[in-house]
């Protein structure tokens, strides 16, 4: 019994002193990049196709797990709590780092995270039917005016990217309360109630919105896109900031209080992930838009992004 | 599409791609037998090897693997009273009877034959209608998907063994359960009791194995010694002979076209399928009266309905390039990977690749039967082991299984704790399969229920006015409600 004692006690020094190895011998274990979703999602094959690059630049083994629920919440509250040794790694996305934790009442919030790097971003574009009649965002405006609680949007759930979207556009036209808003389970569920009439409205990434016969109305980005120049912006159509700009962007986390030497090794080793021709060819079959930036750039991002995200949380009502 | 099928043939038929094929509609009845590991993990477990493949053979192993387990379900369903996919939990209900009746083989065998026949009617379905049926599912909002799933819904009664208030219990359990998690609407916690594990709801798969595996496994194991019914013995399939057929060709065309027509509809799936073809069965088979005690047009109407929701939730994938459910999905996502752009263009874009992807859906279903007979025949010597053995190995299989869903501890914790509900209730006379059917059915009603009434401004009569599909299904409805009503009055009278 008391050589199990022993033992035990050795082994967990030795896992103690492994979890605390400086930086420079990190890492000594394989990291484990976490999927905040189900095996077979966007996310997931995107964090498949980065781990093993990501492992070649850091030296390391990595590898891929997925736990799905709650909207990704119960990943990120799972890791909240992990230490932050930097062998634990989630993919969140701008819903489920910056939206989840303020219309739920979950375990995680604003400093929970080390942030790491981001990965992916790209801005939403607010769409129609492409035979509705709606050809520009006044046609809209005019058209709710006139029928107060005709028309209706909708989005893929509560909270979503595409919820918020649509918030941002119909609230900084100033016309929201006057539709109304119909979520459904996902994003194809949606786009089919599009094609049938039941919503006039969707908003999701342009490469979702090249999928079906839609018409795009405003887009949520700094400039327009050199893919659609015809369609304007959303600060030129009179939505003022912070409500202008929407991106869907994903980027590495890992538990609050990593050393910063770590979180430079992980942020650089992300650098040279996004840039291998692995992950460009990637990106380039599945039209992702990399958005590369660096702990340093990626942090104040993240916090400008939630303290953003919560006035659009505000107007959606959550 | 037509036109294309000459080229797409013979994409098919090299080496490569019937070696594809065989692998893995065999590797997909073996992963859909063992309980626990469903369609969606089964496809997503596969999704990394198609990496390396070209684009047909990719897409035609995950359809392979996706046909093969809903089929594998059922060889589990009947032979150890475990589905091994919910979708086979209608095919326990008269499976597992026959079996235990020394007639196993016979069981699968209609089962093959039932999947085989519902798969390709729903292939050939997909071939010649697929764009004139996706056009078809936009009239149906959420009104209309709240009429069919309030039909769907009756089939508790028909489903409910013994007592018709405890199967009306344990549906509206399975309704409860459905509500724990997120409000689709306002996006709220609901029921958690300040538990944030609850957040994400209780996982469908971990309740459906807890209720029908596990509770299985504890009721053998409490059994007293002389109690123990043997396990069943089984030999390999026996295939239903010509004349067998006879009075049942009817049931089986009408579990067909339920299977594909709700496999285009979004929001529904195999599940549903199974269980509204079995309650219809029940309602107008002429052998109704032995349902639930190993009736073969029970399994034929599950079996055939589950199967042919495999096409059918093909056509709004295909068509308007759209994923019906979690499995289509990963079918678009392997699409994008290979280079093609999943959308409304998909097959104007690209003809010869979905000609091959229909028609190796064919070909998927014709292999079903002869690999159907090969690996029950692998499972035969399984169930010769020792039962308490089996018992230990079927907990085990559903432990990984549940896990491997969502990889989330918790699952664990609510499988245990409804199989020892399950269990308990069981004992108590309460059938699963209402708890079951409620669960599936539920988040869909509610939905459907709650978008319906923000377009109608929270008016419920307006469900019906300027909705005639919905009328319809809803007149069914209470049909099928007052039917057992009906009938016992008239017995009534008949004996007095």
């Amino acid at each position: 019994m008391k050589s199990i004692v022993k033992t035990t006690a050795a082994v967990a020094a030795l896992v103690l002193g492994a979890g605390g190895a400086v930086a420079q011998d990190f890492p000594v274990r394989p990291i484990n990049m976490i999927v905040p979703f189900n095996a077979g999602g966007g996310t997931d094959l995107l964090l498949r196709a980065f781990a093993p690059h990501f492992a070649e630049a850091v030296g390391g083994d990595a590898f891929v797990s997925n736990m799905a629920g709650g909207s990704g919440t119960v990943a990120a509250a799972a890791l909240a709590g992990q230490k932050p040794d930097g062998y634990q790694m989630g993919y969140w996305s701008v819903t489920v780092a910056t939206v989840q934790p303020q219309i739920k009442d979950i375990p995680y919030g604003l400093d929970s995270w080390t942030p790491i790097c981001s990965v992916a971003a790209s801005p939403t574009v607010l769409f129609t039917q492409a035979d509705s009649p709606f050809k520009t965002v006044d046609d809209v405006v005019a058209a709710v005016k006139a029928n107060p609680g005709k028309y209706i949007y909708g989005s893929s759930g509560p909270g979503a990217i595409t919820h918020l979207t649509t918030v941002a556009a119909f609230s900084g036209l100033g016309v929201i309360d006057q539709m109304k808003h119909l979520p459904f389970q996902g994003s194809g569920p949606a786009m089919q109630a599009m094609a049938a009439g039941t919503i006039q409205f969707f908003g999701d990434t342009e490469l979702l919105m090249t999928r079906g016969d839609f018409r795009p109305l405003v887009v949520f980005n700094n400039e327009r896109l050199s893919s659609m120049p015809d369609v304007p912006t959303a600060a030129e159509v009179g939505i003022a900031a912070p409500l202008n700009e929407l991106y869907l962007w994903g980027g590495l986390f890992a538990p609050a209080g990593l050393e910063p030497a770590v979180t430079q090794k992980l942020s650089a080793a992300c650098e040279m992930a996004i840039n291998s021709d692995g992950f460009q060819k990637f990106a380039a079959d599945t039209s992702t838009v990399l958005n590369y930036r660096n702990a340093a750039d990626f942090d104040p991002f993240y916090r400008a992004q939630y303290a953003a995200n919560s006035a659009l949380i505000d107007a959606a009502g959550l | 599409m037509i036109a294309s099928l000459p080229e797409a043939l013979g994409l098919i038929f090299t080496f490569e791609g019937l070696l594809v094929l065989s692998l893995g509609t065999m590797l997909g009845i073996i992963l859909g037998a063992l309980p626990g590991i469903g369609s969606t993990v089964a496809v997503a477990m596969i999704l990394p090897f198609t990496l390396s493949m070209s684009q047909a053979p990719a897409i035609l192993l995950l359809l392979a693997i996706h046909a093969g387990s809903v089929y594998g379900g059922s060889i589990s369903a009947i032979l150890i009273n475990t589905p091994g996919t919910p979708q086979s939990a209608a095919t326990c209900l008269d499976g597992y009877p026959m079996a235990q009746r020394g007639e196993a083989g016979k069981a699968l065998g209609w089962a093959t034959v039932a999947s085989v026949i519902g798969g390709l009617a729903s292939a050939v379905v997909l071939i010649f209608a697929a764009p004139q049926l996706a056009a078809f599912a936009l009239n149906f909002g959420p009104i209309e998907t709240f009429a069919l799933i309030l039909l769907g819904l009756t089939c508790i009664v028909s489903v409910s063994e013994g007592s018709l208030i405890k199967g009306l219990m344990a549906g509206f359990m399975g309704l409860f359960l459905s509500t724990v998690g997120g409000d689709p609407i306002t996006g709220e916690a609901r029921f958690t009791f300040g538990h944030f594990q609850l957040i994400a709801g209780f996982d469908l798969l971990a309740v459906v194995i807890g209720v029908f595996a596990l509770s299985e496994v504890l009721t053998r194991a409490a059994a007293s010694p002389e109690d123990i019914k043997p396990l069943v013995a089984f030999n390999g399939i026996v295939l239903p002979k010509l004349s067998e057929w006879k009075g049942r060709v009817k049931g089986l065309v009408k579990s067909v076209l339920i299977g594909n027509g709700i496999g285009v509809l979004p929001g529904t799936g195999a599940a549903t399928a199974a269980f509204i073809a079995y309650a219809e069965a029940r309602r107008s088979a002429p052998t109704r009266a032995n349902f639930g005690k190993g009736e073969p047009d029970g399994l034929i109407a599950s079996e055939s309905a589950n199967n042919a929701v495999t096409g059918g939730a093909l056509v709004p994938t295909m068509a308007l390039g759209i994923p019906g459910d979690a499995i289509t999905a990963v079918m678009l996502a392997t699409l994008t990977l290979h280079g093609v752009t999943p959308g409304i263009r998909l097959m104007s874009d690209n003809p010869v690749l979905m000609a091959a992807i229909f028609a190796g859906f064919f070909v998927i279903n014709l292999m079903l039967l002869p690999l159907g007979m090969v690996v029950s025949r692998m499972a035969a010597p399984i169930l010769r082991i020792k039962e308490a053995y089996m018992l230990v190995m079927i907990s085990l299989l559903c432990t990984v299984g549940v896990f491997f869903v969502r990889g989330n501890p918790f699952d664990l914790l609510v499988m245990a704790v409804a199989g020892i509900i399950g269990f308990i209730l069981r004992r108590q006379g309460y059938p699963m399969a209402p708890l079951v059917i409620g669960m599936v059915l539920g988040p869909t009603l509610e939905i459907s229920l709650r978008q319906g009434l923000i377009i109608t401004d929270g008016s419920f009569s307006a469900f019906f006015v300027g909705h005639p599909i919905a009328g319809v299904l809803a007149v069914i409805a209470v049909g099928m409600l007052a039917l057992p009503v009906i009938r016992v009055i008239k017995d009534r009278q008949v004996s007095a």
